[in-house]
C-alpha cells in the first residue's frame, strides 16, 4: 500500500510491521515523532507490545537490554545526546549480543545546542559492536528497519537504523508500505534460545576473565563479519520479496556501463542531493559517479576497494568530523584503500556540520575542487566562512 | 523459639563472598521468600563478584547482571518482555547495593517507581562502595571511616534516607528489613511479591571487610543496628501507612559504634551528636506510625 | 582448578553466561577458623547434685519425647518421680534463665515426666548383663541405698539390699508424708528399681540380725542407713516430748496417733514442717516453736509458705527450756527468749539468750523435730565420723583400719555423711558409691576417672560419662548467662504447678501439688535456654552465608560442610545456646 509519510512515522510503522514487544525510550528531538507515533500504536491496540516511557536514554537501553535478554524482540529511538547518554549501554547491548534495532536520527552534539543534522553523534559509536545502516530516503527507511531485525536476529548483534534529522525524519515522502503477511514471511517470530528462563536458570553477562575476554570480542567481530554476508543475502531477499534492495555500498554510475572519472562517496539523505548534482553536472559535461554507502558497521572493506579501487579520484563527503582526524567516513575508506598497489587519490570534505544546507551547488563545488588543482590534504572544508 | 523459613535452598556454596559477608546472607533470605519463578537483575555491586565469573553462577535463579545505574530500568523491561509474552507469574527483582540505589541507580529507580513497574527492588545496603574498596556512597553513615572519607574527615553528613525516598514515590510497599531478623525479611518479601508494582526492600548487610569488624558479628551487628534504632524495621504502604515491625530495645548508638573500627576515632561528642540524630529520626519514624 | 574449561573459541557460548555452578569453588581452603559443633554444660546439670542433663532433657521434653526425656533422667537418677515432687531443685538456683526472667520450674517437669511414665506404665530396659560383676551389699533402702542397687545392678553387680524396716523406701516411705510423695508414686518408683534383680531383704536390722560377719562375705558394701535417731532437745523434761520422725512413720504406716489439741512443734527444719502439716491434717493445732528467726529456717522456703499458708502460727526466737507435765494433762512449755548475735557470712546465725523473761504456754503435746543421728548399730567410726575417709563428693568410706582392714572395703553414704541431708544428695551418694565400687570390682583406679565424669567444677558426677556415653564428648565448661545470645528468646511467664485449695489441703493428706498437664509441661519447657546443647535451633544452618551447614532432616542432624566453610564464625556467635565453638584452623 503506498502511503505518505513521514520518514519519523516511518519508522514507526515498520516497528509495528515488525511486531516489536517491548519500546523504551526518552524523548529527545528529533526522534520525538517516532515514539510518539508508537506510544499512540500501542495505546490504540494497534501495536501488541509493552511501551516504557523511562526517564532517561540510558534507561531506554537498559530496558530494551532487559527486555531482549528475556527474548522480547525489542525497540527504541534516540538521537545526538540521548545517544550519547546511552554509550555505556551500547557496549552492554552488544557485548551480550542482543538484537535490538534502534532508530538513530543524526543530531549534532552540542554545545551550543544544535537539533541540525551531522552524523558525529553515531559515528562516535562506532566501537560498541552496534552495526549501523544509514539510510538515503523515508522508503529506505522503512525497508532498513525490517532488514536491519532480521540482520541483528541472523548475527545476535544489535543494529541502529540512521536517519538525517529533519531531511528525513521530518519529511513526508510516498512510500510504499508492506503488507504484514509479507513482512511475516520476511521476519518470523524472534525465537532466540539464550535468554533469562526460571526452568533453565543462568547467569548472563557476569564476569569475564582474561581467560575469556577476548574470545568473546573475538566472536563480535566474527558475528560482524558474518554480518556483511548476511546484510547482502537479506538484502538481496528482501528485493525478491518486495521489489527493493540497497547494498551495503551502490555505485550509482553517471552513464551505465561507464566509469567517471570521480566518484563521489555520500552516506544518508545526502545521496539523494548528490544524485540530483550528478544530474546537473552530467548535463554541464562533467561525469561523476555517485557511490552510496550504506552499511558502515560492519565497514564493507572489500567491497569498498573493489568499488572504489579503479577510481582515479574519490570524494568522501562527510556530514561529521572526528576532531584532530578529520570526516569520519573518508578515514575509513582510506584505509581500506591503503592496501591496494594503485590507489585513487582521495578528497576528504567535510561539510554541512550541524544542518548547514548540502545543496546541489554544495556538491558541484566539492566535485569542481577535486577535480581542479585542489592540493592533497588530510581533511577539506566545504562551506566554511572564511 | 526457632526461626521459620522455607526449606529451599537456591545459592550455592562457592560462591566469592568475603567470609561473614552480610550479602550473602541477605541474597539466602531473598531467595527463601522468592517463590520458585523469579529472575534477579544485578547492577555492578559486589554481588557482580560473589555469584561468581563466567561459566559459572552461584544462583538457582536466572540472573542477569547489567551496568551500575540500571537496576531500575533493567528489570522495567525483563517485565515488560514477560508480560508481552503472558508470563505474569514470575517476579523480577533487581538485587543492587547501596551505590547502585541511593547514588548512581536511584535515577533509574525512581523512573521505575514513578511508572510503579511491577518489579521488587531490593537494595542490599552494606554503607560504602565495597568492591571497589570501601568508598563513600550516599548510603554511608556519618561518622564512618571509608577511603574516601579517611579519619582525618570522616564523612560529615548523613546517610541518605532512601526510605523517605521511596516513600515520596508513593508505591505500594517500601520495607526495611535486616539479615539479623531473617522471618521479618522472609515475610516482607513474600508480601512484596503478593503486591503488584513498585516494591522496594532497604535490606541491612553489614559488610566485616568494610567496616573493620571480625566476620563472626556480621548478623550481630545487624541485629545491633536494628536494636539501637539506628536501622529499625518498618514498612510503608502506599507511601503513607508506616508501620513498625519492631520496638527496639533502644540500646545507645555506642553498643553498636565501639564495635566497629570504621567508627573507632569517634569522640564522646561526636557519638552524642550522632546519637540525637538517631533519636530524631526515630521520634520522626514514631510520629509517622501514629499517623499511619 | 576450574572444572569447565573452553580449550578453542568455539566452544565458548556467544556472550558471558554460565554454564555451571559456583560448586568447584572449594572455599573452605580460605578458612583459618573453623567453626564446631561443641555441646557444653548447662548450669542446672552443675547445679544436680545427681548431675541429670536437665537441658538435654528438656530438648527432648520439648520435642514431645515424653519418654526419652524419662530415660535420660533415669541415666543419672532411678528417682525422678520421687525428686520431682520433694527435691530442693538447686538447679533452678542455677537455671540461667534466672538471670533473664525466672527459671525454668525444672522440678515440675521431672515430676511431669515420670507421672508420664507412671501413668502409660512404661517400663525401662532391662539392665544389660555385664560380665565380671561382683557381689555387694547395700545397708538400707533409703534413696541412697535405692540408688546404689539400681546402679550396681545396672553395672552389672549382683545386689542385696538390707533395710531395718519391712518395705523399702527409708526416710521416702517413713519420713515424708503422704501430700508430699504419695505412696503409690513412691511404690511404682522403688518398684522399677527392684524389678532390675535387686534382692530386698526387709527387717534386718544393723546391729540386730544383720552382722559385719555375714556382710563380710560380699566384696563390699555400702552402707547408708540413714539418721533415724531423735536428737536430744538438751531441754529439762524432754523425756515428755514425742519423737516427730517416729509421729511421720506412725502415720506413714496408716496409724492414726493420738494427738489433738495444741501441739508445740519444735525446730524449723524440712521434718518440723512435715509434723506440723501433718498434725494440722489429723485435726490438732500445731504451733511451730523455733529457736532462730523465719529466714534461718532449714525448711525449705516453698514448705515454710506452704504451712504458713495453711494456717500454722510460727513463734521464733524461742528455745525450749522446760517441759513440765500439768496435773490436768497437758504440758507447760518454757521457752527461753533469744536474739541475734552476729550475723555469720553465709552460714546461721548465732543466737544467745536474750535477758527477757521466758515465754510460758500451755500445750496438749510437744514434739520434737530438731534432726536425728545414726541409729544403734551404726558402726562408731560412722556415727562419730573420725573413721571415715573421702571418697567422692558425698561419699565415704570407713578406714580399713583395725578390724575393718579385714573386711570388705564399706562405703558410707546419704544421710549419715552428707552435710545437706536431702533425697537428691542421697542420691548422689548411692550412685558415687556405685561408680567407686564398681571401678574397684573392675580394678579401675576411680579417682583417676573422676575429673572427666564430674560435670563441671561443682558438680556431681555422671553415669553416662562413666559409661562413655554422649555426655563424655560435652566440652566441661559451664555455660554462663552472657555466653548466650538471649536475643533469641522471649520473656515467658514461669509456670507453677497448680496446688489443691487451701481446705482440702487443711483436712486431708492428699498431694498438695497437682500434676500438670502436658501442653503446660511443653510451655513452660519451651522457655529453657537448653545452655551449651543444640537443640537443633538452626540458626547456624540459616545465618550460614555460605549455605555450609548441612542437615539432615529426618536424623534431626547437622553438620558443617568444610569443603565451603570460610570459617566467618557468624554461626557460633548466634547460636543462641553456646553450643559451638570457633577454634583455630588446625594445620
Amino acid at each position: 500500500m503506498r502511503r505518505v509519510l513521514e520518514g519519523s512515522h516511518a519508522v514507526s510503522h515498520a516497528v509495528e510491521l515488525a511486531r516489536v514487544k517491548v519500546i523504551s525510550a526518552y524523548p529527545i528531538t528529533p526522534q520525538t515523532h517516532i515514539v510518539e507515533r508508537l506510544a499512540e500504536l500501542v495505546a490504540d491496540g494497534v501495536l501488541d507490545a509493552r511501551f516504557i516511557r523511562v526517564e532517561s536514554e540510558h534507561s531506554a537501553m537498559a530496558a530494551v537490554i532487559g527486555a531482549a535478554s528475556a527474548g522480547a524482540r525489542s525497540f527504541t529511538a534516540s538521537s545526538s545526546h540521548g545517544l550519547a547518554l546511552m554509550h555505556e549501554m551500547l557496549h552492554w547491548a552488544a557485548g551480550a549480543r542482543l538484537p535490538i534495532v534502534m532508530a538513530e536520527v543524526n543530531r549534532a552534539m552540542g554545545p551550543g545546542w544544535n537539533i541540525w543534522a551531522d552524523q558525529t553523534d553515531s559515528l562516535s559509536q562506532r566501537d560498541t559492536g552496534w552495526m549501523q545502516l544509514y539510510c538515503e530516503d523515508v522508503q529506505e527507511v522503512l525497508d532498513t528497519i525490517l532488514i536491519a531485525y532480521k540482520l541483528a536476529e541472523r548475527v545476535s548483534l544489535p543494529a541502529m537504523v540512521v536517519l538525517d534529522a529533519f531531511f528525513l525524519s521530518h519529511t513526508y515522502e510516498p512510500v510504499e508500505v508492506p503488507d504484514q503477511d509479507e513482512v511475516d514471511a520476511f521476519l518470523p517470530a524472534w525465537e532466540p534460545t539464550e535468554i533469562l528462563d526460571p526452568s533453565d536458570p543462568r547467569a548472563f553477562n557476569q564476569l569475564a576473565s582474561p581467560e575469556y575476554y577476548m574470545e568473546f570480542r573475538y566472536k563480535i567481530q566474527q558475528a560482524m563479519e558474518e554480518a556483511l554476508r548476511a546484510h547482502d543475502e537479506i538484502d538481496a531477499e528482501f528485493g525478491q520479496r518486495f521489489g527493493r534492495s540497497y547494498g551495503a555500498v551502490r555505485r550509482i554510475p553517471c552513464r551505465e556501463g561507464e566509469r567517471a572519472p570521480l566518484a563521489l562517496v555520500t552516506t544518508g539523505s545526502v545521496t539523494g542531493t548528490a544524485r540530483v548534482a550528478q544530474a546537473t553536472l552530467r548535463e554541464k559535461g562533467t561525469d561523476v559517479d555517485v557511490v552510496k554507502l550504506k552499511l558502515f558497521r560492519p565497514f564493507p572493506h572489500e567491497e569498498v576497494r573493489r568499488v572504489l579501487g579503479p577510481y582515479e579520484r574519490v570524494v568522501v563527503l562527510d556530514r561529521n568530523i572526528s576532531f584532530g582526524s578529520g570526516g569520519i567516513f573518508a578515514g575509513e575508506i582510506r584505509a581500506a584503500l591503503a592496501g591496494l598497489d594503485r590507489r585513487p587519490r582521495v578528497y576528504p570534505f567535510v561539510a554541512g556540520l550541524g544542518g548547514r544546507d548540502i545543496t546541489p551547488q554544495t556538491i558541484e563545488s566539492i566535485v569542481a575542487r577535486a577535480l581542479g588543482d585542489e592540493p592533497p590534504a588530510d581533511i577539506l572544508w566545504e562551506g566554511l566562512k572564511l | 523459639m526457632p526461626i521459620e523459613l522455607p526449606v529451599h535452598e537456591r545459592m550455592y556454596s562457592g560462591h566469592l563472598a568475603c567470609p561473614g559477608c552480610g550479602a550473602a546472607i541477605a541474597m539466602r533470605f531473598l531467595l527463601k521468600g522468592l517463590g520458585e519463578k523469579a529472575i534477579l537483575s544485578i547492577p555492578a555491586c559486589c554481588w557482580s563478584i560473589i555469584g561468581g565469573p563466567f561459566p559459572y553462577t552461584a544462583l538457582q535463579v536466572p540472573v542477569l547482571h547489567t551496568a551500575f545505574e540500571t537496576g531500575g530500568a533493567v528489570a522495567s523491561g525483563i517485565r515488560a518482555a514477560l508480560d508481552a509474552r503472558g508470563d505474569t507469574e514470575t517476579q523480577v527483582v533487581t538485587w543492587a547495593g547501596d551505590g547502585g540505589t541511593f547514588d548512581i541507580g536511584l535515577q533509574s529507580l525512581s523512573g521505575a517507581a514513578e511508572r510503579n513497574e511491577n518489579i521488587l527492588y531490593v537494595c542490599y545496603d552494606n554503607e560504602a562502595y565495597m568492591n571497589t574498596g570501601v568508598q563513600s556512597s550516599g548510603a554511608t553513615p556519618t561518622g564512618a571511616w571509608t577511603t574516601t572519607t579517611p579519619t582525618g574527615s570522616p564523612k560529615p553528613t548523613r546517610k541518605k534516607d532512601i526510605m523517605q525516598i521511596m516513600a515520596a514515590h508513593r508505591i505500594p510497599y517500601a520495607a526495611t528489613a535486616s539479615i539479623a531478623y531473617p522471618e521479618d525479611m522472609v515475610r516482607k518479601v513474600q508480601k512484596a511479591v503478593s503486591l503488584k508494582g513498585t516494591k522496594f526492600l532497604h535490606v541491612y548487610a553489614p559488610c566485616p571487610t568494610g567496616w573493620k569488624v571480625p566476620s563472626e558479628i556480621s548478623v550481630k551487628l545487624a541485629r545491633l543496628a536494628v536494636q539501637t534504632r539506628i536501622f529499625p524495621l518498618y514498612e510503608v504502604e502506599d507511601g503513607v501507612r508506616y508501620t513498625i515491625n519492631l520496638e527496639p530495645v533502644g540500646y545507645l548508638v555506642d553498643e553498636y559504634y565501639r564495635t566497629q573500627g570504621r567508627f573507632k576515632h569517634l569522640t564522646r561528642e561526636d557519638l552524642d551528636r550522632i546519637q540525637a540524630q538517631v533519636d530524631e529520626n526515630w521520634e520522626r519514624l514514631k510520629a509517622l506510625a501514629r499517623i499511619g | 582448578m576450574s572444572p569447565v574449561t573452553f580449550r578453542s573459541v568455539r566452544d565458548l557460548p556467544p556472550m558471558s553466561r554460565s554454564a555451571d555452578t559456583m560448586l568447584w569453588n572449594r572455599t573452605g581452603s580460605w578458612r583459618f577458623l573453623r567453626p564446631r559443633y561443641q555441646d557444653k554444660v548447662a548450669p542446672c546439670a552443675e547445679g544436680c547434685p545427681a548431675a541429670e542433663d536437665i537441658a538435654r532433657v528438656q530438648i527432648l521434653l520439648g520435642q514431645g519425647d515424653f519418654e526419652a526425656a524419662w530415660l535420660r533422667i533415669r541415666e543419672e537418677n532411678p528417682l525422678p518421680g520421687v525428686c520431682g515432687r520433694v527435691c530442693y531443685h538447686p538447679c533452678e538456683e542455677a537455671c540461667n534463665r534466672g538471670e533473664y526472667d525466672d527459671p525454668v520450674t525444672v522440678n515440675s517437669l521431672e515430676r511431669f515426666l515420670a507421672d508420664h511414665a507412671w501413668k502409660l506404665g512404661l517400663t525401662p530396659p532391662p539392665p544389660e548383663p555385664a560380665a565380671g560383676g561382683g557381689r555387694v551389699a547395700v545397708v538400707g533402702a533409703g534413696p541412697a541405698g535405692l540408688a546404689a542397687a539400681h546402679f550396681l545392678r545396672r553395672l552389672g553387680h549382683e545386689v542385696d539390699l538390707f533395710d531395718a524396716r519391712d518395705e523399702p523406701g527409708g526416710l521416702l516411705r517413713y519420713g515424708i508424708p503422704e501430700y508430699r510423695l504419695p505412696m503409690d508414686a513412691l511404690a511404682w518408683e522403688v518398684g522399677l528399681i527392684l524389678n532390675d534383680g535387686v534382692r530386698f531383704h526387709g527387717n534386718r536390722r544393723l546391729g540386730g540380725d544383720l552382722t559385719w560377719d555375714e556382710l563380710s562375705g560380699y566384696d563390699a558394701v555400702f552402707l547408708a542407713a540413714g539418721t533415724w535417731k531423735p536428737a536430744p532437745l538438751g531441754a529439762e523434761g524432754e523425756e515428755h516430748a514425742r519423737d516427730g520422725l517416729a509421729l511421720l512413720e506412725a502415720i506413714r504406716r496408716g496409724e492414726t496417733p493420738e494427738v489433738s489439741g495444741k501441739v508445740a512443734v519444735i525446730g524449723g527444719g524440712n521434718t518440723a514442717m512435715d509434723v506440723a502439716r501433718s498434725l494440722l491434717r489429723l485435726g490438732a493445732e500445731p504451733v511451730v516453736y523455733y529457736r532462730r528467726r523465719l529466714q534461718d529456717m532449714p525448711a525449705l522456703p516453698e514448705e515454710i509458705h506452704e504451712a504458713r499458708e495453711e494456717g500454722i502460727p510460727f513463734q521464733t526466737l524461742l528455745a525450749p527450756k522446760r517441759i513440765e507435765p500439768l496435773p490436768q494433762g497437758g504440758f507447760r512449755l518454757v521457752l527461753t527468749t533469744m536474739e541475734i548475735l552476729e550475723e555469720d557470712e553465709g552460714g546461721r546465725p548465732r543466737v544467745v539468750p536474750s535477758g527477757h523473761p521466758d515465754v510460758e504456754v500451755e500445750v496438749d503435746a510437744v514434739v520434737t523435730a530438731i534432726g536425728a543421728g545414726p541409729s544403734e548399730g551404726v558402726p562408731a567410726e560412722v556415727a562419730g565420723g573420725g573413721g571415715l575417709v573421702s571418697e567422692g563428693l558425698h561419699l565415704k568410706r570407713i578406714a580399713p583400719e583395725g578390724e575393718w582392714a579385714d573386711r570388705p572395703p564399706v562405703f558410707v553414704g546419704g544421710d549419715l555423711v552428707n552435710d545437706r541431708k536431702a533425697v537428691v544428695t542421697a542420691i548422689a551418694s548411692g550412685k558415687e558409691a556405685a561408680l567407686v565400687i564398681d571401678a574397684r570390682l573392675r580394678g579401675r583406679d576411680a579417682a583417676s576417672i573422676w575429673p572427666s565424669i564430674r560435670v563441671g567444677r561443682r558438680g556431681g558426677v555422671s553415669m553416662n560419662r562413666y559409661l562413655g556415653g554422649d555426655r563424655a564428648a560435652q566440652q566441661d565448661h559451664v555455660v554462663r548467662y552472657d555466653e548466650l545470645n538471649t536475643i533469641y528468646f522471649r520473656f515467658q511467664e514461669r509456670r507453677e504447678r497448680p496446688r489443691i485449695t487451701l481446705e482440702e489441703r487443711r483436712t486431708g493428706f492428699d498431694e498438695v501439688k497437682m500434676r500438670i498437664s502436658a501442653s503446660l509441661a511443653l510451655k513452660e519447657s519451651e522457655r529453657c535456654f537448653h545452655c551449651g546443647q543444640c537443640d537443633q535451633c538452626d540458626n547456624c544452618y540459616l545465618f550460614c552465608p555460605d549455605v555450609s551447614v548441612l542437615r539432615d532432616l529426618r536424623a534431626g542432624t547437622r553438620e558443617i560442610n568444610y569443603d565451603y566453610c570460610k570459617g566467618c564464625g557468624v554461626c557460633v556467635v548466634e547460636c543462641p545456646r553456646n553450643a559451638m565453638v570457633l577454634e583455630e584452623e588446625p594445620r
